[in-house]
């Protein structure tokens, strides 16, 4: 059913699918396959290229909307932000919290306002999760199962690709421990690497929680983020120095939603 | 119209800034914002539907463009389609991200796209100076219409079958059909 894992493509083949490429109907693994590919198929890449340039006279009748006057600020606050992510990280903030990126995504005018509200909601939050986490820790330990509770998986969250193929777990345990275990191989191509986010609130986006340049286990980075029930984490392919807007921008590789070990 | 009018040298100013971008001048990008950010805009508009997720597509579509300029390379595309590709890729990232997070927010893709969004009314605005229009009045006023729902509004097979009360297969073969057929139109 999927063309894009033959090796050989047949001339109508390759229209049809640089055509959906290009109309953005191509998602998941067929997606990720087809990116690859393109990296080492001058052909078809030519063939998205004309594709593009015939579609680009429907995007010529969009209507052009004014932008508003702060959105270019907004993107130079960003290329800082790039440019400070490329030095070493310079820690400005003492704080705990890590320094509340989405306001960019507000007006400047509203931004400290959301900001002191993000921090403080982020800071109850902290409050909760480790007060929840030292519940289970004391709870295991006056069970005198603490050891046990330290290999066993408070709880998982099973990551599947697009075609529902379970491709890694994430385990969470009651030290507060979190890993990622791939369950199958997941071609990552040159210059690129996986790149894991976890969203528990859609207010607050996704944030990174891990980089890794090929699919191995590895610990997550969540020490001050929440974690609960529910909450998304996803794979997604991105440069190798990784995302560099800060959210995801590569193509989802797998996803998945935590739920209570038994 | 402006689109029709566009002076040879837009798609050659576009390159030289990209290319000035990747030497770490930010002037150029200014220049091409000033230039482009506007259409930029009404494009992410048509597949987000709302102006603030519009506007958050074409900022990350500019530090993309910084991030990347580099990379550009003249001989295998234009610089045009180079920053609209990456705009339409940030947008339908948006788009799915939405979609897959689930929110008691109506999700984006089932509000109501503007009326100048149909394929019959983007149809009217493409100039007639352009292959592509011509081409796609060779095919079935509904198959045409799929492949424009697809491509200015982003969305999916099965969303477009959903809409259509159409099986999801039929959808996939007459976009397939339909490109290939444009394709032996447009040489």
């Amino acid at each position: 059913m999927s063309p894009s894992s033959t090796s050989v493509l047949g001339p109508e083949e390759r229209i049809a699918l640089a055509g959906e490429y290009v109309l953005g109907l191509l998602e998941g693994a067929d997606l990720t396959a087809f990116d690859q590919r393109l990296e080492t198929d001058p052909d078809l890449a030519a063939a998205v290229e004309r594709w593009r340039v015939h579609f680009a006279a429907i995007d010529a009748t969009a209507k052009p909307i004014g932008p508003p006057a702060e959105l270019w600020s907004r993107i130079e606050i960003e290329l800082a932000k790039v440019a400070q992510q490329a030095a070493p990280a310079s820690s400005s903030s003492a704080a705990p919290v890590s320094s509340p990126i989405q306001a960019s995504r507000s007006t400047p005018a509203t931004a400290s306002h959301l900001s002191d509200w993000w921090n403080s909601l982020f800071v109850w939050r902290s409050a909760a999760l480790a007060g929840a986490l030292a519940t289970i820790v004391l709870a295991a330990g006056l069970l005198g199962a603490l050891d046990r509770a330290r290999r066993q998986p408070v709880m998982v969250a099973v990551l599947l690709t697009e075609a529902s193929v379970a491709a890694a777990v994430v385990n969470t345990f009651a030290d507060g421990r979190v890993e990622m275990v791939p369950l199958q191989a997941i071609h990552v191509p040159e210059g690129k690497a996986l790149e894991i986010w976890t969203l528990w609130d859609r207010a607050v986006g996704p944030r990174s929680v891990g980089l890794i340049e090929r699919a191995r286990s590895t610990h997550l980075r969540l020490d001050q983020l929440p974690l609960g029930k529910d909450q998304l984490f996803e794979i997604t392919l991105e440069p190798a120095t990784g995302s560099p807007t800060g959210r995801p921008t590569g193509p989802v590789i797998a996803k998945g939603t935590t739920a209570q070990a038994l | 119209m402006a689109s029709n009018t566009v002076l040879p040298s837009k798609a050659t100013d576009i390159e030289t800034a990209l290319h000035d971008c990747a030497s770490g001048d930010k002037l150029a990008l200014k220049r091409i914002y000033d230039a482009e950010a506007a259409r930029m805009i009404g494009v992410a508009q048509r597949l987000l539907k709302r102006r603030a997720l519009a506007e958050e597509a074409v900022q990350d579509a500019f530090v993309l463009i910084w991030r990347h300029a580099a990379r550009f390379d003249p001989e295998r595309g234009g610089g045009l389609t180079w920053i609209y590709a990456i705009l339409r890729n940030r947008s339908l990232s948006i788009l799915r991200d939405e979609k897959r997070t689930e929110t008691s927010e109506t999700p984006v893709a089932e509000e109501t796209a503007s009326e100048e969004d149909d394929p019959e009314t983007v149809m009217s605005k493409l100039s007639d100076a352009k292959a592509l229009r011509a081409c796609l009045e060779t095919l079935p006023p509904q198959r045409r219409g799929i492949v424009l729902l697809a491509f200015v509004q982003g969305l999916t097979h099965g969303e477009i079958a959903g809409r259509l009360k159409m099986p999801i297969g039929t959808v996939k073969s007459w976009i397939r059909r339909s490109l290939i057929t444009l394709k032996e139109c447009l040489g």
